[in-house]
């Protein structure tokens, strides 16, 4: 069963699209991400969601129920904002009570649901604080239980991270997974982090200019980008993509493109069928570039390449190539050594090549 | 540690620091403190301290037609116009001038602000109408009360004429009843400061309004609050501090009220709108009693003083700054 799902639904703010014919379905007890860069949309799918926006077209379903004209209390979700949102004049103890209160649970009961969250979260020794009193970590936590209190069918976290500085934010990543385990309820996580839709999603939905681009588990996304778009965007460094002619010769099909010429393999061939005008976009990430000859497996092209730029990072060293007018990233072992001038042959494998339509973004095969 | 000293290179000595008398510093910079503060002190110097000790010295002395202490004559005066019925009354007067228009132009401001806050088509419209009384003058807000609350002529009338209530003698009649202590008169002076001040009440907690973070209130409606929880929860608790200054500044301002008082019933009748102010005014520049008068502004004083303390202590605690 689908717990929450988003039937066709647009949103505009006058002439501004927000969301567009937006149809997704999450599933119970899922962790989903929905990803994309500032002003892709996620925010304001996330809202429809809680209520706090009402879509222009089509329907939002919790619980196969349509909730398009249910206020945002009566859908039973819990959401955390990206600032937090703490009531600044309440203590910590009723900020986190006060869903409660509104819901009407006695005092008794808020008072010992209200001990259960802050001693998850180790607040306990906060209670009394106003949330001005309050560390940016700390409050976070604070936001995080005012909504774990409360039980919901469903949490609702617009960018609860993105406020916490680079180390927090990873431990917090980490209880917030643990937390999803734990409470076995559905999350719906906005996010513009890639890390961080790839680490805790179980899917992720990527979002731009208001439209779903694809959903798919972390590996899939990743390993098959459904357009240049999603290809681009999920990766650092970012995938290698190149326009590219599709051009046959001798009876093997390539890909012509400024930096070189790729062979295609069978499936890719099929694929190629789809492309219009045999315009396309060829694209492999940076971690699938190889120095010299990667022995045994079938070869897509040798690329003679300049070095750039060399960016040693310790576990891995990032190198820029130019060729052409085109610039390459590799990511290599930290032990190469290669100085900014020389030039080297870099190979690609044909089953690491994408290959896209360059007038839909498509993926081709 | 010592020997160690030996073998290093000699250092050159240092520069012993020019010595000063220790207070000298201190002095300068108190000197340059006070160079700030010089003139804020002499303003404040020539129109509030100089005319408050002035005051207090003055109601010593019975004092001649100029101004003047003719005869000293210690507290006597202070315990004669303090006793005095008519203190007693333009006091009550006073308070219940305070208790008419503090809440209820609050209240009304409050009304108006969540009103012109509302994201509506036209509620800028609403909001310049709202606040629109700032500019308006003390003497022409009361001139067009005068014409509105006229026996006979006034629009006020008029309406309670369509409803088939009596007519109204507001700017005459003391007394809606034998035994009551306030009339027509204070009710009308009361609504005219009301108007009046409603300017300013209203943009400060428009002001204040658009302050709170909407968060808050979408946070509260995921919540589950209802409006009425929204505005006791979230919105009246924001505004604390706005509000806290408007009471005590309305209160302030009606304490000393004086111009709609003047120019409408001019105290009377009987006293009915004889706030403190106006007495002050009545005893100095119409009776020439200075002396008498001094002592009605210190009491004045006083009462504004323990008010405005009053205020603080027991709303100070409920008040929350961000």
């Amino acid at each position: 069963m689908s717990l929450v799902t988003f039937d066709n639904v647009s949103k505009f703010f006058g002439e501004v699209v927000a969301v567009k014919d937006f149809s997704l379905e999450i599933h119970d007890r899922e962790f989903i991400v929905l990803l994309g860069p500032s002003g892709c949309g996620k925010s304001t799918a996330l809202r429809i969601v809680a209520g706090l926006e009402l879509p222009t077209k089509g329907n939002i379903l919790i619980k196969d129920r349509v909730v398009n004209d249910v206020e945002p209390k009566r859908r039973d979700v819990a959401m955390v904002f990206q600032n937090y949102a703490l009531y600044p004049h309440m203590s910590v103890y009723d900020n986190i009570a006060f869903g409660l209160r509104m819901r009407g649970l006695n005092r008794r009961e808020i008072d010992r649901l209200v001990k259960e969250a802050a001693q998850n979260l180790g607040l306990l020794e906060l209670l009394r604080r106003k949330p001005g009193e309050l560390s940016g970590g700390q409050r976070q936590r604070v936001a995080l239980g005012r909504a774990i209190v409360r039980r919901p069918v469903v949490y609702l976290m617009d960018e609860p991270l993105s406020n916490l500085d680079a180390k927090l934010r990873v431990q917090t990543r980490a209880e917030l997974i643990k937390m999803h385990r734990q409470l076995q309820t559905t999350f719906i996580y906005v996010t513009h982090d890639q890390v961080e839709a790839m680490t805790m999603g179980d899917r992720i939905a990527i979002l731009e200019q208001g439209l779903l681009q694809q959903v798919g588990p972390p590996q899939e996304v990743y390993d098959r980008p459904a357009n240049i778009f999603v290809a681009g965007f999920i990766g650092s460094p970012a995938m290698n993509l190149f326009p590219a002619r599709l051009e046959s010769r001798d009876g093997d099909l390539f890909a012509e493109s400024e930096v070189g010429s790729f062979r295609l393999d069978a499936q890719q061939v099929r694929g190629a069928m789809d492309a219009s005008d045999g315009e396309a976009v060829v694209g492999f990430r940076p971690e699938h570039l190889y120095l010299g000859a990667e022995g045994g497996r079938p070869v897509s092209a040798t690329i003679d390449s300049v070095v750039d730029l060399v960016e040693y990072l310790g576990n891995e060293t990032h190198v820029t190539f130019s060729r052409s007018d085109s610039t390459l990233v590799a990511r290599l072992d930290a032990r190469v050594k290669l100085k900014p001038g020389e030039t080297v042959p870099l190979t690609v494998l044909v089953e690491n090549l994408h290959l896209f339509d360059r007038a839909s973004g498509r993926r081709l095969g | 540690m010592e020997s160690s000293d030996a073998a290093t290179v000699a250092l050159p000595a240092p520069v012993p620091l020019r010595r000063r008398h220790p207070w000298l510093g201190e002095l300068s910079r108190f000197g340059g403190g006070m160079l700030f503060l010089a003139i804020p002190l002499c303003l404040f110097g020539v129109f509030v301290f100089y005319p408050l000790v002035k005051s207090v010295y003055l109601g010593f002395f019975v004092s001649d037609p100029f101004g003047h202490g003719q005869e000293f004559v210690g507290f006597d005066q202070y315990r004669e116009v303090l006793t005095s019925p008519d203190f007693r009354k333009s006091l009550g007067v006073t308070v219940l001038f305070a208790l008419y228009t503090v809440p209820t132009g609050m209240i009304l401001g409050l009304v108006f602000a969540l009103l012109a806050n509302q994201r509506l088509r036209g509620a800028l419209f609403f909001r310049t109408v709202f606040s629109s009384t700032i500019a308006a003058s003390v003497a022409v807000a009361a001139v067009m009360w005068l014409m509105l609350l006229n026996p006979s002529a006034g629009i006020v009338n008029w309406v309670l004429g369509q409803f088939d209530l009596p007519r109204v003698n507001w700017l005459t009649d003391p007394q809606w009843r034998q035994s009551w202590d306030s009339g027509p008169a204070l009710m009308a002076v009361s609504l005219t400061t009301i108007w009046l001040n409603i300017g300013f009440t209203t943009l400060v907690l428009l002001a204040a309004l658009q302050n709170i973070p909407q968060e808050l209130y979408e946070s509260a409606r995921v919540d589950g609050a209802s409006p009425w929880s929204l505005l006791r929860h979230i919105t009246l608790p924001m505004l604390s501090p706005a509000l806290l200054f408007v009471v005590i500044v309305a209160s302030i301002n009606a304490f000393q009220s004086f111009g709609q008082i003047h120019i409408l019933t001019r105290g009377g009748p009987l006293d009915a709108t004889n706030v403190i102010v106006y007495s002050i005014y009545t005893d100095a520049f119409i009776n020439f009693e200075y002396g008498a008068a001094a002592v009605r502004a210190v009491a004045l004083f006083v009462l504004v003083l323990a008010f405005t303390l009053v205020q603080f202590r027991f709303l100070a605690g409920k008040v929350f700054y961000r």
